[in-house]
């Protein structure tokens, strides 16, 4: 496999429950890389297997799939320090702060106290939490958790981020809001990111690269790059006419893969 | 200006159709207006004094009814005769501060806690143990653990034994049940992360596990702290030698209804002050929540 790839995945295939009739095919001969910085989303319909993807890079997937993933040119395991995984839920833990949810990774990760602090200090500052570091998770509002989620993931500063539908659950100018932070905390330094969404103009206002997966299986139908220049105005996109045609081709090869599928 | 826009600035917030000087458009001497007004001046007397009020009331018509011999005080006793029997035993001889119902219910609560999380813990690591041991601990459960008080007086005898003993059997299921379900109540979404990173068994539990599991371990305490007194109240009913529940049974069986009257009180108030105190101690401990 390429040493310079941060990410491959050749040929995979993964079944959940076994090779019984009622088992259920949820990513079919996948294979994408990506190299370091990169920023590549994942789309397709709810179910096509994204977040299997993303488990299985994690290291959190039980079965065995079949073919490759590496990731730095390393199987995947659990504890992967070079791996930041935010999940879709913002899953905050309601007993800690903003800030002790902020250091909870370099905890497990064993980064002394002064440190840690001092980290996601800067992170929370960097989110526009700064003010914000000793409420509890109650205090704060949806996308406020989310800031904080986004603090939690970047503090540990590993080369590779996967991120699962993070802003999923925002509204529709929330969301902007954390787009525009995420891009700011991305731009800093650029590690490899997997962002998985089904909202496509989410996708190509974040992306160099957008692969567009069938319905389940899921199988990888585009694999389109994104040559809108950065720095990227979340905002200002909304009104760029290149914009709106890759969200056009988009939806025309999503609309494609889930043809013959009744919804 | 009318009565009720007087009222309404007075007592607490004027809705906004009543603000200072605005003209009242509703029709004076209405239903409506008649109702708010009462409202309103209920609302300016404060909480407290309200309860106070109608403790007062409620002691004097009580007091009255005792004396024109409409209800008997050999049954229901006197307020008169009942702060008498507390002045007494908390001023003049002190009897009543010597705690020794106090202090059982006090070793029989944090023995049966700390028991009852030890064997939570237990159950936690080894979770075939805790399907073996399920259905006899549930056997032990159902039993009203009352009944047990004769067989703990033989065992521990008359003294502080045989109460604590009664007190931990209740407390210890109780915080025993709060323990597994509050292991159980971790959410599974929280344990994801951990294992994504990489954090070890022991991690997973003291950041984890137990940080999700205190809360409804916390009502667990609160609710095994009001039984254990009820344990030892309940075996000093039946025999001992000292404690209000024992002192209850003396004074009822000599009619003493001022006195009967009087620990009734001092119970509740210990169950009420048991349970405010450990309110309090939820907030300070789990002002996440
Ligand atoms: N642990 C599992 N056991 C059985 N089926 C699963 C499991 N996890 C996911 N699946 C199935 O695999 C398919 C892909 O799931 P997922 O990766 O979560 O989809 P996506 O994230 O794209 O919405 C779905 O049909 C889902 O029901
Ligand atoms: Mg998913």
């Amino acid at each position: 496999m390429d040493a310079a790839c941060a990410i491959e995945v050749r040929d995979l295939s993964v079944r959940f429950g076994g090779g019984a009739a009622a088992s259920v095919l949820a990513v079919d001969n996948a294979s994408f890389t990506i190299v370091p910085g990169e920023f590549v989303s994942l789309v397709g319909p709810s179910g096509c297997g994204k977040t299997t993807i993303l488990n299985l890079l994690t290291g959190l997937l039980a079965e065995t799939p079949e073919g490759e993933a590496r990731v730095l040119g390393k199987a995947p395991r659990p504890g992967n320090p070079d791996i930041a995984y935010m999940l879709a839920r913002d899953s905050l833990m309601p007993w800690r702060t903003a800030l002790g949810n902020a250091v909870y990774g370099l905890e497990v990760r064993n980064v002394a106290k002064a440190e840690r602090k001092a980290r996601a200090r800067a992170l929370l500052a960097r989110v526009g939490l700064g003010t914000f570091s000793d409420k509890y998770p109650k205090a704060l509002s949806h996308g406020m958790r989310q800031r904080c989620a986004l603090a939690r993931t970047f503090v540990l500063d590993s080369p590779v981020f996967l991120m699962d539908e993070p802003f999923g659950a925002l509204d529709a100018q929330t969301k902007l809001q954390l787009e525009d932070v995420l891009m700011d905390l991305w731009s800093a330094d650029r590690k490899t990111v997997v962002f998985v969404t089904h909202d496509l103009a989410e996708a190509v206002a974040l992306s160099d690269r957008v692969i567009v997966m069938s319905a389940r299986p899921g199988r990888i139908l585009a694999d389109v790059p994104i040559d809108l220049p950065r720095p990227r105005s979340i905002r200002a996109l909304q009104n760029d006419p290149r914009f709106h045609t890759l969200y056009g081709r988009l939806w025309g090869l999503l609309e494609q893969g889930m043809a013959g599928h009744v919804h | 200006m009318s009565i009720s826009t007087l009222v309404s600035i007075k007592g607490a917030p004027a809705s906004s159709r009543h603000r200072r000087g605005a003209p009242d458009h509703e029709p004076a001497g209405s239903r409506r207006s008649h109702a708010r007004i009462r409202s309103h001046a209920l609302r300016a007397v404060p909480v407290w004094l309200r309860h106070a009020l109608f403790i007062a009331a409620l002691i004097g018509v009580w007091e009255l009814a005792a004396s024109q011999g409409l209800l008997d005080p050999a049954f229901f006793g006197r307020p008169s005769g009942i702060a008498a029997y507390l002045w007494k035993g908390f001023v003049t001889d002190g009897t009543l501060w010597r705690g020794y119902t106090l202090a059982g219910a006090v070793i029989a609560f944090v023995g049966g806690s700390v028991c009852a999380v030890a064997t939570g813990l237990l159950f936690m690591v080894f979770p075939g143990f805790h399907r073996a041991s399920e259905p006899y601990l549930t056997l032990l459960n159902a039993m009203p653990r009352i009944a047990l008080a004769p067989l703990f007086l033989l065992w521990f005898g008359l003294g502080i034994g045989s109460k604590v003993a009664v007190g931990f059997s209740l407390t210890f299921f109780i915080v025993l049940s709060a323990t597994v379900a509050g292991i159980r109540s971790v959410n599974s979404d929280h344990l994801v992360l951990p294992k994504a990173l990489g954090a070890t068994p022991r991690q997973v539990f003291t950041k984890v596990t137990l940080p999700s599991a205190v809360p409804v371990i916390f009502s667990g305490f609160r609710l095994g702290l009001i039984f254990a007194l009820l344990g030892v109240v309940g075996a000093e009913l039946i025999a001992a030698e000292h404690g209000l529940g024992q002192t209850l049974a003396y004074l009822q069986s000599t009619f003493s209804m001022d006195g009967v009257m009087g620990l009734l009180f001092l119970l509740a108030f210990l169950g009420l002050g048991i349970t405010s105190l450990m309110n309090r101690l939820e907030r300070a401990l789990l002002d996440w929540q």
